[in-house]
């Protein structure tokens, strides 16, 4: 009985200097240069805006009228030259920029004012109204859209209004369909259902509570359909389809091409200020319509939050340095962690989420660790196979697996451990199978690591057999299976490389009481069968402590009590063990009152002074609140950190 | 399945009656007489009222509109697509001379950009928030704002007027080669086009891949892929094979856009293909040929929807083989 060494809980354990600055430095620079875009976007609107109204103080020459001969170059008079028809193209680009912006700014209006009206009344009235308005929607939007633009324009004939209306007719459904999806959740939203159970009028609805919270998202929708309109009016210019009383920049792009302005120098004052202006315009809208959408939904901006997926893992300096002196009545233990923290790197400060924790784990032995939710044993099972997700990140700490500092290990040399040394049996473990391959196959796979291909698809068979998978359902898909099917499956995959440690994270939520017992009893014939030892999360204390071994007890990132099962259950030190008991209902023992424990697990970002559980604690006095309590040994063997075993 | 099937095909009839009907309507509706969209304009300007009142006859345009409409709808179903006006042909000829360029520059484009977005998008996302990414993420952007004809004007100057490397022009050489020399200059008539269409059609295609697989990475299965032992490969694989689901149907749905692209692209570069068809068609006000092109182009694009739409259970196991066993 050697599984649980002295080791001294996280009391006052320095804490590590995490290396976060780098993790978040591509976010800041990202989301500012986010913002740096959207007002570059800005600027660049508003000098074509300033040149479009300011086009008759600046122009100096009549945008249609010739005011020199054909294909003067550039001078001081005719600062970009003049065209085929001697007309001043500095003229034509100034007075350009009118029409674009303006047939680009009022399809948007027309367009998303449309799409507006479609979404609050199909979003809001739902039914027939809704039904009616979005197969409408459907129905725009499955045509190719500049072909119908082309065709209309053509029929109804060339004119600024024309070109306004067929643009913003085709432009309208898709704010229309966005907008209805944020109609649909404002209407859900508290207040507003209450308005609404109150028998508050339509209109009055949709205009104080609904209108409000649209509106962000219609302005953001109305720049992304300017750029579209801009877009479409330079296509439908640029094949002779402009308004022939003004000359937009696609306009003058028509006649630039379809006089073969590339064959001579003319190009570069006659395509490129025209086709560069229209681009920079583009790019303008786009990048404040990325600007304006980021803070119209701010979850964007969240989900730019950077990931670091070809290092997940990073040590800090202090824990390479930390000596690990194995003790020598552990020797024979399968998995050894000290001191293991980890951290969350919050945009407040670092969360140890685990703090300081240290056990080990003998041959065979299955070891339960439990505690509330939200205490780090997630945490902990996911730094142990190295498989935080950022933020979250290990901060120190050993993590010694037959022998082996998995600390240590490189990022190839770890996944060369996973599933063959240690594996997981995952928290929702009925979300674990790809639902695009079969189980067969996803067994397959993992047997394949030590194996060749012929002699995997064997043992898979094998191993989907020995779980309890009838031999018919070994092709089958995971949505095929049932919960307590695909559970199997998942401890097939885990056990096939036979692990010296399985770690199995909750693996009873979502099962029945009698799925629950087959998959616990699954989980014990395989100990014996394979002989590997089984580290058990659960938040179950009287389930675990029946078929447990040993038992970790973990509270606010620490272990509060540690010791054989037998005796944590029949005698626990600590209050928060005896309070997790009390809270289960026994159907052997004397008839109890049930009693949950009051109020919550702390914020561990705040973390309460001296004992983590004091606030909580029915027992405490007033040292708790000032001495974090180290784990005293009350009886050979079994540990509790409270500071009532010190008397 | 069945039933979606149904729906599909009763949502997706409605929206091609849709685009029927709008080409009968237009020329009907659109201010100035429907005789006028089916003459040479300097022919129907100098009518008398008489010919006027002839040609009219002549077309069937002095028919009750349901009888303008069967007959229109029974030319429709043997492929009658009137006569061009500036042409003298019928449309259906025009068209079918000019779609197989169309078909080998939009079918190129759409898997070139298909292939190049998603294997660019599923970089990012794998090396999300990395330089790499946002280097991406920032040029798919910048390419998605370049008007394309604008994108094709420069790809001329730089590749065809300065450098001299393509020509401009066709897509067929105007001498007469044979073989593999034809081959080669078919080639490089069609590359800046090409380039062109793709640039301008990778965005979808791009976002949707990087958005996709980053979700993907967040699934559970990816991570009992890595705890089960799987290499960087492996873990991939997992996550891409169903990243690779929503692709399919925005490789589909680019076609509209890709249609619209090859209008503009095939008139910078002069290909002979079906836009090109569409804007001589509008410099010459050739109504029916217009028409036509439209007519086809929907259809084409509708039925890529419906595509799209129907065959994506195909590809996902979950609505393929429908629950056997429930818990």
């Amino acid at each position: 009985m050697n599984t649980l060494p002295t080791i001294v809980g996280g009391a006052g354990a320095a804490r590590t200097a995490g290396a976060t600055a780098t993790s978040r430095w591509w976010l800041t620079r990202w989301l500012r240069a986010g913002r740096v875009l959207g007002w570059l976007g800005a600027a660049l609107l508003v000098l074509f805006i300033g040149m479009a109204v300011l086009a008759p103080v600046l122009a100096g020459h009549s945008p249609r009228v010739a005011s020199g001969l054909p294909y003067e170059e550039p001078t001081a008079n005719h600062l970009l030259g003049t065209d085929d028809l001697g007309v001043d193209i500095f003229a034509a680009l100034l007075y350009g920029a009118r029409i674009t912006l303006a047939v680009g700014v009022l399809s948007a209006l027309f367009g998303v004012g449309v799409g507006l009206t479609v979404a609050l009344l199909a979003g809001y009235f739902r039914g027939a109204v809704e039904v009616v308005l979005m197969r409408t929607v459907d129905f725009t939007l499955s045509f190719p859209f500049l072909p119908l633009v082309i065709l209309l324009a053509t029929f109804l004939g060339r004119g600024f209004l024309t070109t306004v209306l067929v643009i913003a007719g085709v432009i309208w459904a898709r704010p229309a369909r966005v907008m209805r999806a944020q109609v649909l959740k404002v209407r859900e939203f508290g207040h507003v259902a209450a308005a609404r159970a109150m028998g508050a009028p339509t209109p009055y609805i949709l205009s104080r509570h609904v209108l409000p919270r649209v509106t962000p998202l219609a302005i953001a929708q109305f720049v992304r359909a300017a750029h579209v309109a801009v877009f479409i009016e330079a296509s439908l210019a640029f094949l002779g389809l402009g308004d022939p009383n003004g000359q937009s920049w696609g306009t003058m792009l028509f006649f630039a091409n379809s006089h073969n302005a590339f064959l001579t120098d003319a190009w570069r004052w006659w395509i490129l200020p025209p086709g560069l202006a229209l681009a920079a315009t583009v790019l303008g809208f786009a990048f404040v319509g990325y600007a304006l959408e980021e803070w119209a939904d701010p979850r964007l901006a969240r989900a730019a939050r950077p990931a670091r997926p070809a290092s997940r893992f990073r040590r800090s300096k202090e824990a390479v340095s930390v000596p690990l002196p194995l003790p020598s009545e552990s020797v024979s233990s399968v998995l050894e962690v000290r001191d293991l923290r980890v951290r969350y790197d919050t945009p407040a400060d670092p969360l140890d989420a685990v703090d300081g924790v240290s056990f080990a784990i003998g041959p065979r032995r299955v070891v339960g660790l439990v505690g509330e939710s939200g205490c780090g044993k997630s945490s902990l099972s996911m730094a142990l196979l190295r498989l935080l997700r950022p933020p979250g990140h290990l901060a120190g700490g050993a993590v010694v697996l037959d022998g082996c500092d998995l600390a240590s290990l490189s990022t190839p040399a770890m996944a060369r451990v996973r599933g063959r040394q240690i594996s997981l049996v995952p928290q929702s473990a009925m979300n674990a199978l790809n639902p695009a391959y079969s189980v067969h196959r996803q067994v397959r796979e993992a047997a394949a690591l030590t194996r060749n291909r012929a002699e995997a698809a064997t043992r898979a068979h094998e191993l989907l057999d020995l779980v309890g998978i009838p031999a018919a359902r070994h092709g089958a898909y995971p949505h095929e299976l049932s919960g307590g099917m695909r559970q199997r499956v998942v401890i097939a995959m885990a056990i096939a490389n036979e692990p010296s440690l399985l770690i199995a994270d909750e693996p009873l939520t979502g099962l029945d009481v009698v799925t629950q017992e087959h998959i616990l009893q699954l989980l014990l014939d395989l100990r014996d069968r394979f002989g590997m030892a089984i580290l058990l999360i659960s938040h179950d204390l009287p389930v675990v402590g029946r078929i447990a071994d040993d038992l970790l007890v973990m509270y606010a990132g620490r272990i509060v009590e540690s010791g054989p099962a037998a005796q944590v259950m029949h005698d626990p030190h600590h209050p928060y063990t005896r309070a997790l008991l009390r809270a289960f209902p026994s159907v052997r023992g004397p008839q109890q009152v049930l009693a949950s424990i009051p109020g919550e697990p702390p914020d561990l970002l705040h973390p309460p002074c001296g004992c983590r559980y004091h606030p909580r604690c029915a027992e405490a006095f007033d040292a708790c609140s000032r001495v974090n309590p180290p784990l005293f040994e009350p009886i050979a063997g079994h540990y509790a950190a409270c500071l009532l075993e010190k008397r | 399945m069945i039933r979606h099937t149904a729906r599909a095909i009763a949502q997706y009839t409605l929206v091609l009656l849709g685009a029927i009907v709008l080409n009968f309507a237009l020329p009907r509706l659109a201010p100035g007489n429907p005789i006028d969209f089916l003459l040479p304009p300097e022919q129907a300007g100098i009518l008398t009222p008489m010919q006027r009142q002839q040609a009219l006859s002549q077309f069937g345009l002095d028919q009750p509109i349901p009888v303008q409409f069967a007959r229109y709808l029974g030319g429709l179903t043997r492929g009658d697509l009137l006569y061009s006006v500036r042409y003298g042909r019928p449309v259906r000829d025009l068209i079918a001379e000019r779609l197989p360029w169309t078909l080998l520059l939009v079918g190129t484009a759409i898997a070139l950009a298909t292939l190049i977005g998603t294997l660019l998008g599923f970089r990012s996302a794998w090396r999300r928030g990395t330089a790499e990414d946002i280097a991406y993420l920032s040029l798919v952007i910048l390419a998605d704002s370049l008007p394309v004809f604008f994108v094709g004007m420069m790809l001329i100057l730089v590749f065809a007027v300065q450098l001299g490397l393509f020509p401009i022009y066709g897509a067929v050489p105007t001498t007469t080669a044979t073989g593999v020399a034809f081959v080669v200059a078919v080639g490089k008539r069609l590359t800046l086009p090409l380039a062109t269409l793709t640039l301008a059609s990778i965005g979808p295609i791009y976002l949707v891949a990087r958005s996709a697989l980053m979700s993907e990475l967040q699934e559970d299965y990816v991570l009992m892929a890595e705890a089960k032992g799987l290499d960087r490969r492996g873990v991939r694989r997992h996550a891409q094979r169903n990243a690779l689901l929503p692709l399919w149907t925005v490789a589909l749905l680019n076609l509209g856009t890709l249609v619209g692209g090859a209008t503009i692209v095939e008139t910078v570069f002069s290909y002979p293909g079906l836009g090109r068809l569409i804007y001589q068609s509008v410099i010459a006000r050739d109504y029916p040929v217009l028409q036509g092109t439209f007519l086809l182009l929907s259809v084409s694009v509708i039925a890529a929807n419906f595509i799209a739409d129907v065959a994506y259970p195909l590809l996902d196991p979950r609505v393929r083989r429908p629950v056997g066993v429930s818990a």
